[in-house]
């Protein structure tokens, strides 16, 4: 196997999103092949579709390759700066993307201390322990830097609040319990570049006097809690943790699933070791949070981009983003699309510009977009030029939430998908207020009975009043948000329900029981692929679907060579 | 420390509190009612139930007002259609998952919601003048009912999950026989206001009978020379003597009761000067005349109804071979009655099949065996005289889609007419009121009054079968009371309304399909031995004369068969907060459906049980052996629905719980509670 003496470096991405797609194996090879090349391991560059991936160093420059696999035609390529597997990040991704907070992320060995400083990392901690904790705290409150968690609340403000504190002990809590489905923003940042966030952590215990510092992990992230306690290490190594003339102690706390651990309050119960479930606010926690100490929770992200403001200074910070929202903002993108992946973009960046120009989806087949996860709201295309910050989705009855963005296309039943992300947080609902507890179960039958085509029209009433007071009665941000994605989509797509519960319709074809399998005998080439591939015996010898034995699994429709059998509304197909 | 007071408004009235009290704090000392289900001043804020909500009128934002403290300048509002809305929805929330028994279903079952668990109850531990006072609370005529009742309450007796249903009416009969001549109520004096009774039957008596427990006397007239109305001249001797009748209607002359009989409305008195010359005017005129049959020839036949006045007050002689046409519990009384006149032959008719029919089951049965024929699908088309004989000519009928009623319908058989040939027939199909003038009636001719008050105008009631229809005792005695107390609401003399009552039911026997897995047992003692057999004399004593049937049960025997009785009813139905706050709310039980937790009771511990299924949630419990006992022997566990408390891996409360009872004290809704009741 030939390998090019021009190679400097190889970077092999061994992030979940890698490792998941065969990025061991890669390495691996890459290794047994060229022992002696320099192959590092590297986190995520935020290309999901394109793992696992390599980048290869040379005096040149980089070259990208993508999707590649441990096989001898792949690594030869790599190791021969061969052209297949190469990788071209899509223009309108480079012309959008602003790599800021992941910058680094993809480019630097995850658990090198050396490598983050040699990219100017711990500068900025540097920096702030050279000014005055007042500064920082000023900085932060100049440039404009919004939690990144979903509250949007102001970081600088929240920090002076436990700034003002005098007590023995202030605690500063690191948000890292990221539980929303089609999130993973936190989970990236934290397993490419862990000291960014540790770092962020360290400055703001300078500016605010904490003396005691947690990363509240949910167990979930393995590899995130393996990185973090490596720099961890690092940090007490080289006395990183010493601010304020104390030695601080940073303890990671591997939460344990539940997704209201990531509401303030309860996570404060979680670590206090008892039930997490949420409390009435105020108190705040920066009165009185962890064992009664005045404690500050903020996100992954949020942390992540303390290091920049604190480098580049606020003014420069706060040139990036809208009026309201300031800086980048993360995206996890997911869903009906064409490049699912991690991308960073200014605020203010219109929706249209991320789902079509970056996420390189079909507008003419997507309706809408789900933002802020579960706790969030659709979207409709229509809107899609709305740049995206705090207060525009919030107009919009969606949230930023931590940046989850699904993309939902025309074949998604938006019923069903209010019912998906109704399941995730009725579930996920602590148990302890009625509204949450109950409401949001009565809601999810509701939704439950409108899919399987047993709705009425009545139920659209009891889920936007119930919707509505759920959101009202509920103590904390769970069961505030829980209605909003019912909420939303009988907002933009009502007639879609009104479909469901008046005609027994589902206009997306989603819905099972609303719809017949059918086969148009015109194209069909009697293959018999469809019958011999039909787990219930469903399709006669003469092509037709009986419907009362289908269980609409679909393995006809995508078997079918000639694309001859199709989903229609229930009753409406008498193509026998 | 600058201790500034706060200043707000809680419905429009000013407050100033220091600061750290609550918004419930402050609306408690000042008489502003807010419902709380989750709130105990011994621990700290759950601030789960959100049943205290208050709006921030200046935010928009509902607070749970056990935790939220008013700021400087806050406007909140408790008491407006939004806030009770929001209470009201959270309430029916805590309804659709909540599982119990409010009541036990006898009591649900029976028209006079007497407290049947109660004296079933008094009458186990041999307790039977207790038992007796809690008939009395409702079933005025015990004696009687005790004999003639079709006991609503054991058709619904939970009993029959596994059996027969438990005895229940007859704790009544003995009950009152035990102490008919030593008992006499607490009677309060008199206001001095009186009430005119038209009709000495059970809704008038009863109505009297509430009415001077409420310190008003009454006058009952009646048209027939005794009173009882249908008791004595409807139902037979051999079911209810005449000789226990008198003795039960002698307590209501103790009473004070005034009876004057041979008066008749509209003939010896007048509406217009009862109402004017009485405080108020109740009419129980029953429901005497007969329902035609529309046939050929109705006029040979005797009216079932009549026919009974007349052997109730002196015997017809033999009527010969009789047929009864009808399927009720008065044609039993008339084939039972021909047979003991020494019929030679005696049928009933029906033109539906013994399913359908509405006679009791035990009617039924016990005419089988004193020799009675059943023609069954069988309905007349026209009866003609021939010589001595009377000749029916009947249709067969067979059975068609159910009607209105739920039974099938009748259809008839083309061509299949056939004679029955009899020396009697009587036609026992029904009766209809017979309204005296001045009533306003309904479209079936029975007198019109408002279904809560039992007010037809002015201070003019009506109570019974004439404003139903024929029914039965309980249901007379039931609207008999039911008037009485509207009377004393009118005369001021109770506070008693007519109030909306919840009920949460974990299900009927039969429709909800229980099993025994659904039955919640408190005592480890519920008997499974068989129901108490009736004692009833020998046959040919029954068919040869009117001796009364059946004898009253041995005091040994109704107190075991108290031992069979489950007790459904919920530990807490006195002092259940959520049916408190749920029926002074208007929340419904039904409003809001869905499932129901499956989670069971735990009844391990030898004296605590632990209902999971009436648990709210409120999570009370927990922290009152945390922070108060000091035990922690509570968690909850699980999430979302699923949500439930208990001890620890699901154990039983263990040894170390001193059953200090402190939970239970505090548990809003009997989720935790002692097993036995009192």
């Amino acid at each position: 196997m030939t390998i090019s003496d021009k190679i400097r470096k190889v970077r092999v991405g061994t992030a979940s999103c890698g490792l998941a797609a065969g990025g061991a194996a890669v390495l691996d090879a890459l290794r047994a092949q060229a022992p002696q090349l320099d192959i590092d391991e590297v986190g995520c560059i935020g290309h999901c579709y394109a793992e696992p991936t390599v980048e290869v160093i040379t005096d040149a420059g980089s070259i990208l390759y993508a999707g590649v696999d441990a096989s001898d035609k792949a690594i030869s390529s790599i190791l021969g700066l061969g052209d297949a597997y190469r990788f071209h990040i899509p223009e309108a991704r480079a012309q959008k993307e602003l790599l800021k907070v992941l910058k680094l992320a993809g480019r630097i060995n995850p658990v090198s201390l050396e490598e983050y400083m040699a990219n100017g990392g711990y500068g900025a901690l540097k920096k702030a322990l050279d000014n005055t904790p007042e500064w920082v705290i000023d900085e932060m409150k100049k440039s404009g830097l919004r939690g990144r968690g979903g509250g949007g609340f102001p970081t600088g403000m929240k920090w002076s609040f436990l700034a003002a504190k005098q007590a023995e002990q202030k605690i500063m809590i690191c948000n890292a319990d990221e539980g929303d489905p089609g999130a993973f923003m936190d989970r990236s940042l934290m397993e490419s570049v862990p000291h960014q966030m540790l770092e962020g952590m360290l400055i703001g215990a300078y500016g605010t006097g904490a003396t005691r510092l947690f990363i509240y992990c949910r167990a979930e992230y393995p590899l995130a809690i393996k990185h973090l306690k490596i720099a961890i290490e690092q940090i007490y190594a080289n006395g990183l943790n010493k601010i304020n003339g104390r030695e601080l102690e940073i303890t990671i706390k591997e939460g344990a699933g539940a997704f209201v651990c990531g509401e303030e309050t309860s996570m404060i119960a979680s670590l206090e070791g008892r039930r997490g479930t949420p409390r009435f606010r105020p108190p705040f926690p920066t009165d009185r949070g962890w064992n009664g100490w005045p404690t500050s929770i903020n996100n992954v992200e949020t942390f992540g981009n303390v290091p920049l403001i604190i480098a580049e200074g606020a003014d420069a910070y706060a040139s990036v983003g809208t009026a309201g929202s300031k800086g980048t903002k993360l995206f996890a993108l997911a869903g009906d699309l064409e490049f699912p992946g991690l991308v960073e973009v200014p605020m203010g960046t219109t929706l249209s510009e991320i789902v079509f120009g970056i996420g390189g989806a079909d507008p003419e087949k997507v309706k809408a977009v789900q933002t802020g996860g579960p706790s969030g709201g659709c979207i409709p295309k229509e809107l899609f030029d709305t740049p995206v910050d705090y207060d525009s989705l919030k107009s919009l009855g969606a949230i930023m939430g931590s940046g989850g963005m699904i993309v939902i296309s025309n074949e998604r039943c938006m019923v069903e998908t209010a019912r998906f992300f109704l399941d995730f947080t009725h579930r996920e609902s602590c148990g302890k207020c009625t509204f949450c507890r109950v409401g949001t179960t009565r809601m999810y039958e509701t939704l439950e009975r409108i899919v399987a085509g047993n709705g009425v029209a009545a139920d659209l009433e009891f889920l936007e009043t119930m919707g509505k007071k759920v959101g009202k009665g509920s103590l904390c941000g769970l069961g505030q948000t829980a209605p909003n994605p019912v909420l939303a989509t009988l907002r933009y797509f009502r007639h879609e329900y009104e479909k469901h519960v008046i005609d027994g319709q589902c206009p997306a074809l989603q819905c099972n029981n609303l719809v017949d399998v059918y086969i148009s005998k015109d194209k069909c080439i009697k293959c018999r692929l469809c019958i011999k591939n039909c787990p219930v015996n469903a399709i006669s010898d003469d092509f037709v679907v009986d419907n009362s034995k289908c269980t609409r699994c679909n393995t006809c429709i995508e078997i079918c060579p000639k694309k001859t059998i199709a989903r229609a509304k229930k009753g409406e197909c008498n193509c026998g | 420390m600058d201790k500034q007071l706060i200043h707000f408004k809680i419905d429009g009235r000013e407050f100033q509190v220091a600061p750290g009290q609550t918004i419930l704090n402050v609306a408690e000392a000042n008489g502003i009612s807010i419902p709380t289900l989750c709130f105990s001043k011994k621990i700290s804020r759950t601030t789960s139930c959100f049943v205290c909500l208050v709006k921030d009128a200046k935010t928009g934002r509902f607070l749970p007002s056990c935790s939220a403290c008013p700021v400087e300048g806050g406007e909140y509002d408790s008491s407006t259609e939004e806030v009770t809305d929001m209470r009201r929805t959270a309430l029916e929330l805590l309804l659709s998952e909540h599982q119990g028994d409010c009541e036990a279903p006898c009591t649900i079952a029976c028209p006079a919601h007497a407290q049947v668990e109660e004296y079933v109850r008094a009458g186990r531990k041999g307790e039977f003048l207790e038992a007796l006072k809690i008939i009395k609370q409702r079933i005025p005529l015990p004696m009687s009912i005790g004999r003639v009742c079709p006991r609503f309450c054991e058709k619904d007796c939970r009993k029959n999950v596994t059996g027969e249903p438990v005895a229940i009416n007859d704790f009544k009969r003995l009950a009152a026989d035990m102490f008919y001549d030593t008992y006499m109520e607490e009677l309060p004096p008199l206001s001095g206001k009186k009430v005119a009774i038209i009709g000495a039957g059970p809704a008038g008596l009863a109505a009297a009978y509430y009415l001077r427990l409420g310190g008003v006397a009454s006058h009952i007239f009646d048209k027939q020379p005794a009173p009882g109305g249908m008791l004595r001249y409807g139902i037979p001797e051999y079911r209810l003597p005449k000789a226990i009748l008198d003795k039960e209607l002698a307590h209501f002359t103790e009473m004070g009761i005034e009876i004057e009989c041979g008066k008749e409305l509209g003939k010896d008195l007048k509406l217009a000067e009862l109402a004017s010359g009485y405080d108020a005017v109740v009419a129980a005129v029953g429901c005497w005349k007969p329902s035609s049959m529309y046939t050929e020839g109705e006029e040979l036949a005797e009216q079932g109804i009549r026919w009974l006045e007349i052997n109730n007050c002196g015997h017809t002689g033999n009527p010969g071979r009789t047929v009864v046409v009808g399927g009720g519990n008065t044609a039993m009384d008339c084939v039972r009655t021909a047979i003991r006149l020494g019929a030679p032959e005696v049928t009933c008719c029906y033109r539906r099949t013994e399913k359908e029919m509405p006679a009791e089951a035990i009617e039924i049965h016990e005419a089988k065996e004193e020799g009675v024929k059943f023609e069954f699908l069988c309905a007349p088309l026209k009866i003609r005289r021939e010589g001595s004989e009377l000749i029916m000519t009947c249709q067969r009928m067979t059975l068609g889609e159910p009607d209105a009623s739920g039974r099938r319908k009748p259809v008839p058989v083309p061509g299949s007419e056939y004679d029955i040939k009899a020396d009697t027939i009587i036609a026992a199909i029904g009766q209809a009121t017979d309204a005296p003038e001045g009533f306003s009636t309904t479209r079936r001719g029975d007198i019109q009054v408002d279904s809560n008050s039992n007010l037809m105008i002015g201070n003019i009631f009506a109570a019974g079968d004439c404003i139903s229809g024929a029914a039965t005792v309980v249901e007379a005695v039931a609207g008999g009371r039911k008037a009485a107390v509207s009377i004393l609401r009118m005369l001021g003399l109770t506070d008693e309304k007519p109030s909306r009552t919840i009920n949460v039911s974990r299900g009927h026997w039969q429709k909800n399909n229980l099993t025994r897995e659904n039955l919640v047992f408190l005592r480890s003692d519920v008997s499974d031995a068989e129901r108490v057999q009736l004692d009833l004399i020998e046959l040919t004593r029954r068919t040869s004369g009117f001796e009364e049937v059946s004898r009253t049960l041995h005091q040994s025997d109704i107190m075991a068969e108290g031992k069979r009785c489950i007790e459904c009813s919920c530990t807490a139905k006195s002092d259940c907060k959520l049916k408190k706050h749920s029926e002074t709310y208007g929340a419904s039980t039904t409003r809001i459906g869905g499932k129901k937790l499956d989670s069971g009771y735990d009844s391990r511990h030898p004296a605590i049980i632990q209902d999971r299924m009436k648990c709210i949630k409120c999570g009370i419990c927990v922290k009152i052996c945390k922070e108060v006992v000091n035990q922690n022997l509570l968690s909850t566990k699980r999430r979302g629905f699923s949500t439930e408390v208990g001890a620890a891996y699901g154990n039983p409360l263990p040894c170390s719980c001193t059953e200090c009872g402190q939970c239970i004290v505090e548990c809003p809704v009997g989720a935790l509670d002692w097993r036995l009741k009192e």
